[in-house]
């Protein structure tokens, strides 16, 4: 029988284990004991209590705000304050209007003879998407690979190192919500492990060499480079594809 | 409370300044215990709040009543809480007055009860909870408060810190495996 894992009693603790891992947890007297160590233990950890504010608190801090706020231009006169004849003239001008642009456009169709079309091609689409994605898990893979050799040199390229991670955090995150909407669960889940080292590179206020090395074991950090890899060679292959078919030449 | 906060918004969006004040009296408590809880001191939660409710104001536009104003508020001030942990410094500062003045230790704790072995075992854990509290990274320390502390969803969880909700979870674990860790030699006792 397999026990249950720190990860699902953490998840059983906060109420959010499967019914699996509850009836695991019922049946099993093993577990049972673990989680009710785990449960004593982090019950026992509680906040440092919370200053009391006074009722008049909020009118404190707002006292110090206001000042420091600018007023948001006053709209113009709502719609309430019109008049049944004025919106009646807007309505007719409105259709005026409208008669105007439609007898337009039917002169202009008659005396453009040449018709005009613009194709998109959703293959040109698909491989600029393909390129750009193609060039993020390159500058991944790039800043996994100097993740495992980070940490031994000057801390110049530790700081370069969490500059990367934190431009690359926002487009991950983008690239990921897309890949989950495009039904990709292999790159989702890739980029989904990688938003967590890169959001730990970033967050880190002294990022140190132990600190690298506490993010390199935790989060198997090679482990994601492979991903990335075998991600990035798809994308490549995909877009090979996508060039063959239409013809181009290198 | 959630159809008048809107209303206000709209007001202070068509120019009525003063009535943002309405907001800043309901919500101002609510986000300085957040804010407390994660930056752990009352000087820097007292700016957070100030700072929140500033940024919140400056992009009032950008609010789209999908949440609720004290949902949305609540999320800005756990960024500014965020930003303001993920600074050098602060941090530093406060490891190294914990742990290279033991004097300190002895202050804190009887200052509080009558009985002193009872003081000295509640002070001994609430300064080592403290410490291990500021030995985890920003994103775990956020986390965490806001899974163990404020009671939110893992899904909560990481749209307020814009992180996956695997990633949420990730640092929810990853916290409380450094609390337990760092908690042991204490257990015996408690």
């Amino acid at each position: 029988m397999k026990h249950l894992g720190d990860d699902e009693l953490v998840e059983l603790y906060y109420g959010e284990g499967t019914g699996e891992s509850s009836a695991h947890l019922e049946a099993c007297r093993e577990c049972s004991a673990q989680y009710a160590r785990f449960k004593r233990s982090l019950d026992a950890v509680d906040s440092a209590e919370v200053p009391q504010r006074s009722a008049d608190y909020g009118d404190h801090i707002w006292e110090a705000l206001q000042p420091q706020l600018i007023p948001y231009p006053k709209k113009t006169e709502g719609w309430r304050h019109w008049t049944h004849w004025r919106a009646a003239i807007l309505l007719a001008g409105c259709a005026m209007l409208l008669a105007a642009v439609f007898l337009g456009g039917r002169y202009w169709e008659r005396i453009t003879t040449k018709k005009t079309t613009i194709a998109v091609n959703p293959q040109a689409t698909q491989r600029v998407v393909l390129v750009v994605l193609t060039d993020h898990l390159d500058r991944s893979e790039r800043l996994l690979v100097a993740l495992e050799h980070a940490g031994s040199k000057d801390r110049t390229d530790d700081a370069q190192l969490q500059s990367e991670a934190r431009e690359l955090l926002a487009p991950n995150q983008l690239y990921r919500v897309t890949a989950n909407n495009a039904g990709d669960p292999e790159l989702a889940g890739a980029l989904d492990r990688l938003e967590g080292v890169l959001a730990e590179i970033a967050n880190d206020p002294n990022l140190s060499a132990a600190d690298i090395k506490r993010v390199r074991e935790d989060m198997n950090t090679k482990g994601i480079l492979f991903e990335i890899r075998v991600l990035r060679a798809r994308s490549s292959d995909q877009d090979s594809g996508l060039r063959a078919a239409k013809g181009a030449t290198i | 409370m959630q159809g008048s906060d809107h209303s206000i918004v709209r007001a202070v969006l068509a120019g009525d300044k003063e009535a943002y004040g309405a907001l800043v009296r309901a919500h101002s408590a609510t986000v300085f215990r957040v804010a407390f809880r994660i930056v752990g001191n009352e000087a820097d939660a007292e700016e957070i709040v100030q700072e929140a409710f500033l940024r919140g104001y400056q992009r009032l536009e950008s609010y789209q009543g999908r949440s609720s104003f004290g949902t949305w508020i609540y999320r800005i001030a756990v960024n500014c809480a965020l930003n303001r942990i993920s600074q050098p410094g602060i941090e530093a500062d406060y490891r190294h007055g914990e742990e290279s003045d033991p004097e300190q230790k002895t202050v804190q704790v009887a200052a509080q009860d009558a009985d002193p072995e009872r003081v000295l075992l509640s002070g001994e854990i609430g300064l080592a909870q403290g410490i291990a509290m500021q030995r985890l990274t920003p994103t775990e320390k956020s986390a965490f408060v806001l899974r163990h502390l404020e009671d939110h969803s893992t899904t909560e969880i990481a749209e307020v810190l814009n992180i996956a909700p695997n990633a949420a979870k990730q640092a929810v674990f990853r916290a409380v495996q450094k609390m337990r860790r760092e908690l042991a030699p204490l257990r015996g006792n408690a």
